[in-house]
């Protein structure tokens, strides 16, 4: 629902670091985004060819590593990774005493830049 | 050229939440962020909880909105202070704009900052603003079947209150569903069955409220 203000924070980010590095065009963006990070993917990238205009990353390109949610069960000790967003019990035991591992990212890795 | 970058993209705002935090901590402050869907019941749990608290509690208010100035005008004439942020289209308040305001509250003389956010189910939860505990209202009437839809707000919340019970035999809603899922979602979550029409679960709410401020 706030793809747009995140747009503004990867736009930020990535032309800060394009300058810190000396260099004054950024050619693409990867991202990762959890699947539980409440942030729909297709919103993210229509938000961001919107505000990318005008700036040093007019031209970039962004894709975006979707990282499925896991966890460790308390109860069976399993570890698990799921297709669903959300995790309501473990998916091996049923048991509600789990820890998410890796879902709710929200980072940018790298880019290119020249 | 590749750069390599690895930096959290909501790191700005978690930057400024810890410098609200730190703000917090220097002037003794215990901050709740109050979150639900639009009409749930946040400024009326207020007006409720701050006469409650009123005499033992010094508490003060951050109101968020889209638009309008109506929320602070009711706590407002309660004698509290208040401050009234309107996001202009932004569906969650973040760190800046609490870090914005800070310096127009009285910290120092303030036990408990009420921050109530924009009314919204989703994002909200998405935002650290330097809180001690997030806490959010679902009233009744907006039916059983929320905790499963919007989980992050459940998961992050410590406290849950459930809002208009007065208004259950006029519904089909389920509150022992709703207890289940929010607590298969978050099995450390404090519920409360409250009405802030007839004043129902107020004491028990503020109670608890007031030991967790005080420790």
């Amino acid at each position: 629902m706030h793809e747009a203000s995140i747009a503004l924070s990867v736009l930020e980010i990535a032309v800060d670091n394009c300058r810190k590095a000396g260099y004054n065009r950024i050619e693409s963006i990867r991202l990762k985004i959890g699947r539980a990070s409440g942030i729909m993917p297709d919103a993210l990238l229509f938000a961001f060819n919107a505000v990318k205009a005008d700036t040093i990353a007019e031209g970039a390109s962004v894709t975006i590593d979707e990282i499925p949610v896991s966890g460790l069960c308390g109860s069976c000790g399993k570890e698990f990774v799921t297709e669903e967003k959300y995790v309501l019990c473990c998916p091996e035991c049923s048991s509600a005493s789990f820890n998410i591992k890796t879902g709710r990212e929200l980072e940018i890795i790298d880019m290119e830049v020249f | 050229m590749k750069v390599k970058v690895v930096t959290r993209i909501l790191e700005a705002n978690d930057r400024i939440a810890a410098e609200n935090r730190r703000l917090f901590d220097e002037a003794g402050v215990y901050v709740i962020n109050l979150m639900s869907g639009p009409g749930a019941g946040k400024t009326s749990l207020l007006e409720r909880t701050i006469k409650e608290l009123s005499g033992k509690i010094k508490t003060a208010v951050i109101e968020g909105d889209i638009a309008g100035a109506a929320d602070a005008e009711r706590i407002g004439s309660l004698g509290v202070p208040v401050i009234q942020i309107n996001t202009g289209g932004a569906c969650h308040l973040d760190a800046n704009m609490i870090n914005e305001v800070l310096e127009s509250l009285p910290l120092k003389e303030t036990d408990l900052l009420f921050v109530e956010n924009v009314g919204n189910l989703v994002c909200p939860a998405e935002f650290n603003i330097g809180e001690d505990m997030k806490a959010m209202i679902l009233s009744i009437t907006e039916g059983d079947d929320k905790p499963l839809k919007y989980p992050l707000m459940f998961q992050e919340s410590s406290a849950l209150l459930l809002n208009k019970i007065d208004l259950l035999p006029y519904t089909n809603v389920s509150v022992k569903k709703i207890r289940k899922d929010a607590m298969s979602l978050n099995p450390a979550l404090r519920i409360f069955e409250v009405s802030c029409k007839t004043g129902k679960g107020i004491a028990e709410w503020a109670d608890w409220l007031t030991k967790k401020v005080k420790s």
